[in-house]
């Protein structure tokens, strides 16, 4: 940690990445970790909170081993992402901010995610995957 | 037509420092720090007409020149790189497959400024730019680009990689501040602006990465050559993104006079199943929408904004005639509710309004008055607001109702 | 200093004034929900927009400096029409549920939007649910998330007043809550400022929740008598509907503001400590066998002084005043026993344990006119040595004033000067374990129902108005010993606490010019 905090010319300017190496590491975000970070940061834990409250990568609770992220937004709306969605809802039998029963998947819907010309994409986990397809889908929650 | 920011893209390893040792790499910053001064540096930014690529335009040299000297603190340079616009996906390609061409601009701006702490802001999910963006600093470090007394001079430098946690918001300069500080990202009151007081209270530049990318060609070729590449006061190229119906979307470098009409058809491969083009959004989703019979505009700042929409990030996004522009309206008014950080008053309550409006006229539950409201509505968020975001709402969504109204209708009436 | 035009009316102000401040300067109040002069500038509510000239887009007030020769209106029709937009954005997910919300009467989003709202809404869409409505958040503070207009003072007054860095922001746009961190409370010694300053009815008093409508408030200035910090306090009160609320007549506290005193600002213990102005009060001057008339109370007292004046025996006097009492009641206690029975001894000294203090309002001294007793009395030799004698039964009277002896020193003692002494005397406004060993009690009004003055810890004298009239029978202080001096030889002519202060000012060097109409609001500092 203090690796990433000696890059920064004020400690809590390191908050950010200190949040996703604690992410990366334990799953998710709990509060015990913001009050850790708070304390190793020097920062009140209640502005810990709006942090993680404030970004939609930062999460709180358990996801999937497979998250898959699906981009809503107006390119991948263009190329189909409403289909793809309805797919999963369907194939998975979740809906966008649920885990399935089994843990194996978590899906939600989200904003541009920087890859248009792949529309339409999704991330599953930290990958981009797209242009998407029903079949690729399929491939996808088979191969889990 | 020469590339010039893209001239490495597709080749094998063109990340690798080697690559780039090859093709001239490094030339330029060697030359700015052992030839030039930050003053002469600074004028030929000045002179090649390069605006800001992130979305905004400004005068890159410029901006630099509003840098005070005579303060004590120390400088820094921001690398804008969250690229959230929808539509846009260039910086990723500079990032990806020749972080080195960004790194020798930022070696060549740090300079102009006196700046010796680079940050690239990266946008949190973009997990394989940050990687190779981190080797590529790792490799200049080996060979003495980076650290301390580059080039053999006593300038130093060190360039941080910084991971965004996903807010369109953040993309804003003075919000990426806030979130670069460890906060939420908060767009703040200005003036004082970030030449000034930004980062840590320091004067600060902030640029996008195409931007910085073109600094390393501009003091090796001279401001003159990339002066006349673009139109009359907008040098260069752009890397111009097209997404949407079209059969060839990606990244294509091309002049900043091209007309939209070429972008779309001579390069992006036309629409989808020869369709016809109904609307296309010119410079990601915060552009007035576009209609068919716009398409000769030229795809410069200035050309764009007189005909009242926006060259913003270069994201093109086209939409045929299958297109429900309601719908449209909808996916646009549903993003900026969803990335409104909730700081003003008129954007935090106002975007989330338009965007329940607008869903409830889609799913045929609207009445005519709503309709008659909704500019109205749409009007009180710009200008009004702490930053442009609100602007953004006002005049995205605002164009969709007022160039499509009737289909707005159809909706109400049917 | 840049001269600067608002509304057509001219004024020059120190360089970095803001619009804002220029204007109130003038008198001129533009709408403001996120400012307040004594937190960080936020900017968010738009509400303070104006139109400068030669700009094309209007301007926060509360952030834009002046400048020479800069022309602002704040009425014009751009401005007028960006307020009522700024209203209806603010509106759009509120609950609107006035009824039954305790911030009605003195809700800035009622009254803005009264004089500049949009009569005919079309707000007719479903309002976004927050999660937490009608909840505490701590022993003080109710919170409502769904009314909160997010302008973020609750949590610039935790982050910078208070310092306790409890209030945040928590997830965005139209889904942003204000709230506390999970499972932490609101609870710090200045809870109570949050309620306060929240321009809506967001954060709500909860000892004042659904007691009483705040247009049947009436408001007195007055000080807080918890403290030698004298914070400057409004007593708000309602007399109209004695038959409600168990017969209490004052319904809260408010901090007034005072910039060289309290800021804003009043402490917990101060603020929610008024229920004594109503409960539990001595009503009746009362004998240990029965109630007794004032006449006859009086009678007895001035009996038992007169005898040992004339037996040239006032040594057997002694007097337990207090720095609870004003510089009126004090002086006058100067002079019927100091000058007129020399030979008494008078302190005001108890062994009182310091209380708890902070670095902020809190001052360990728990008496509001410890600093005005000093000055006043003189002797600081300490009242040990009036109870030594009292138990001793050198004592034939014994006069305290408003002192829980038994809290300090135990019944035994208490119990002990009750049987040595001949007469003691309990002179106080509310019942405690003392009274029921006092020989005769005399009720005596609060601070409340006082009119008088209090010198804090920054040597500062502070005048207090009275709210109320004494409840029951008690009378004030000073009145009391008024009325002991006319059985006497010398009887104190004192019309009004007005005269007494006068008097006092002549007399005392440290009071020295001043008067009640020097003191104004705001007080005067000894010299």
């Amino acid at each position: 940690m203090d690796k990433i905090t000696n890059k920064y010319e004020r400690r809590g300017a390191a908050l950010l990445p200190v949040l996703h190496a604690l992410q990366d590491k334990e799953g998710l975000i709990s509060p015990e970790a913001e009050k850790d970070v708070a304390e190793y940061l020097g920062i009140p834990v209640v502005h810990v909170h709006e942090v993680v409250s404030f970004y939609h990568l930062f999460h709180q609770e358990k996801l999937g081993k497979c998250h898959l992220s699906v981009c809503q937004t107006t390119a991948c709306a263009l190329r189909g992402s409403e289909d793809i969605i309805r797919y999963i809802e369907q194939k998975l039998n979740i809906k966008p901010g649920e885990i399935t029963p089994d843990g194996k998947f978590s899906f939600d819907v989200v904003e541009c995610l920087g890859a248009c010309e792949m529309a339409p994409v999704m991330r599953c986990n930290k990958d981009y995957k797209g242009p998407l397809d029903k079949k690729k889908i399929d491939e996808l929650i088979k191969g889990a | 037509m020469e590339k010039i920011v893209s001239r490495h893209f597709g080749q094998e390893n063109s990340h690798r420092l080697e690559h780039y040792l090859k093709d001239g790499g490094y030339v330029s910053a060697r030359k700015a720090l052992t030839q030039m001064t930050p003053a002469a540096v600074i004028e030929e930014i000045k002179r090649s007409n390069l605006r800001g690529l992130g979305g905004a335009g400004f005068p890159t040299g410029t901006k630099w020149g509003f840098i005070p000297q005579g303060n004590p603190k120390p400088k820094y340079l921001v690398i804008n790189a969250d690229e959230g616009e929808p539509g846009t996906f260039k910086d990723k390609y500079i990032m990806e497959q020749d972080p080195h061409a960004l790194l020798e601009g930022i070696i060549i701006t740090c300079f102009a400024i006196n700046s010796h702490k680079a940050y690239v802001y990266v946008r949190g999910e973009y997990i394989k730019s940050m990687k190779i963006l981190q080797e590529a600093i790792d490799e200049a470090h080996s060979k003495g680009y980076l650290g301390k007394g580059i080039f053999g001079t006593n300038f130093d430098i060190e360039v941080v990689v910084h991971p965004g946690a996903g807010a369109y918001i953040c993309g804003e300069e003075t919000a990426l501040l806030s979130s670069l500080e460890g906060g939420k990202g908060f767009p703040r009151l200005k003036p004082p602006f970030p030449a000034v007081v930004g980062l840590f209270e320091s004067p600060t530049v902030i640029n996008n990465v195409e931007t910085i990318a073109c600094v390393g060609p501009i003091i090796n070729r001279g401001a003159a050559w990339f002066a006349q590449l673009g139109s009359e006061k907008n040098g260069g190229n752009r890397l111009f993104c097209v997404s949407g119906h079209v059969n060839k979307p990606g990244v294509y470098e091309l002049p900043n006079g091209i007309t939209l009409r070429e972008i779309i058809y001579e390069h992006a491969g036309g629409i989808l199943q020869a369709r016809k083009l109904k609307a296309v959004i010119p410079g990601g989703i915060s552009a007035p929408v576009l209609t068919a019979d716009q398409l000769d505009v030229k795809m410069d700042f200035d050309s764009l904004k007189a005909i009242g929409s926006m060259a913003g990030s270069g994201g093109i996004i086209v939409m045929d005639e299958t297109t429900d522009m309601v719908w449209a309206a909808l996916v646009a008014a549903r993003f900026f509710a969803l990335e409104s950080c909730g700081q003003c008053s008129p954007c935090r309550e106002g975007s989330g309004w338009v965007y329940r409006q607008i869903k409830r006229i889609y799913e045929g539950q609207g009445r005519l008055h709503d309709l008659n409201n909704l500019p109205g509505i749409v009007n009180n968020i710009g200008g009004n607001t702490i930053c442009a975001f609100g602007d953004a709402v006002t005049m995205s969504v605002g164009s969709y109702v007022s160039k499509f109204r009737s289909e707005f209708e159809a909706k109400i009436k049917g | 200093m840049p001269n600067v035009s608002i509304d057509g009316k001219q004024i020059e102000v120190p360089a970095g004034t803001t619009i804002i401040q220029a204007a109130e300067k003038l008198g001129i109040e533009i709408p403001r929900y996120c400012y307040h002069p004594a937190l960080p500038v936020a900017g968010n509510c738009r509400i303070c927009m104006v139109e400068i000239e030669k700009q094309p887009k209007l301007q926060i007030a509360c952030y834009t400096p002046v400048s020479e020769g800069m022309v602002v209106k704040t009425n014009s029709p751009k401005v007028i029409e960006v307020r009522k937009s700024v209203l209806e954005f603010l509106l759009v997910n509120h609950p609107v549920d006035c009824p039954v919300c305790d911030q009605a009467g003195e809700c800035k989003l009622q009254d803005y939007y009264m004089e500049h709202g949009q009569y005919d809404s079309r707000l007719d869409n479903v309002k976004v649910k927050k999660e937490k409505k009608a909840f505490p958040i701590g022993p003080t503070i109710m919170l409502d998330q769904e009314r909160c207009i997010l302008c973020t003072r609750c949590v610039r007054f935790t982050d910078n007043i208070s310092k306790t860095h409890e209030f945040g922001v928590f997830d965005r746009g139209d889904h942003s809550q204000v709230d506390v961190y999970p499972g932490k409370q609101l609870d710090n010694n200045y809870s109570g400022n949050v309620a306060d300053i929240c321009p809506v009815g967001a954060l709500t008093d909860r000892d004042f929740r659904f007691k009483c409508r705040v247009w049947y408030l009436s408001q007195t200035k007055s000080v807080c008598p918890g403290c030698s910090m004298g914070c400057n306090t409004t007593v708000e009160w309602d007399k109209m509907r004695p038959h409600q609320f168990k017969k209490a007549r004052v319904m809260r506290l408010k901090p007034r503001l005072n910039e060289e005193v309290n800021s804003f600002w009043m402490c917990d213990k101060g603020r929610y400590n008024y229920h004594f102005i109503d409960e539990n009060r001595i009503h009746h001057p009362q004998l240990k066998d029965g109630l007794v008339s004032w006449e006859k109370a009086i009678d007895m007292v001035a009996e038992n002084l007169k005898a040992l004046q004339a037996a040239k025996h006032t040594g057997a006097i002694g007097v337990l005043a207090s720095a609870q009492l004003t510089n009126e009641d004090l002086f006058v206690i100067r002079k019927f026993f100091k000058e007129n029975l020399p030979g008494a001894s008078v302190d005001f000294k108890l062994a009182e344990v310091p209380g708890e203090s902070d670095d902020f309002l809190m001052k360990a001294d728990k008496n509001p006119n410890t600093a005005g007793a000093s000055l006043i009395l003189e002797s600081n030799t300490g009242a040990a040595a009036i109870l030594q004698k009292a138990k001793q039964g050198d004592l034939d009277v014994l006069y305290v004033f408003g002192h829980d002896l038994v809290k300090l020193y135990g019944k035994e003692t208490v119990g002990l000067i009750a049987q040595k002494v001949k007469l003691f005397i309990y002179q106080g406004s509310n019942i405690n374990e003392t009274c029921s060993y006092a020989h005769l009690n005399l009720p005596s009004s609060v601070y409340a129902e006082k009119e008088g003055t209090f010198t804090n810890c920054q040597q500062r004298v502070q005048r207090i108005w009275p709210a109320l009239a004494p409840l029951g029978e008690s009378k004030g202080d000073w009145e009391i010993i008024s009325q002991l001096s006319n059985k006497l030889d010398a009887p104190l002519a004192y019309k009004s606490s007005q005269e007494i202060f006068k008097d006092l000012a002549a007399t005392i060097p440290a009071f020295a010019g001043m008067s009640y109409e020097k003191l104004s609001d705001k007080g005067m500092l000894l010299k």
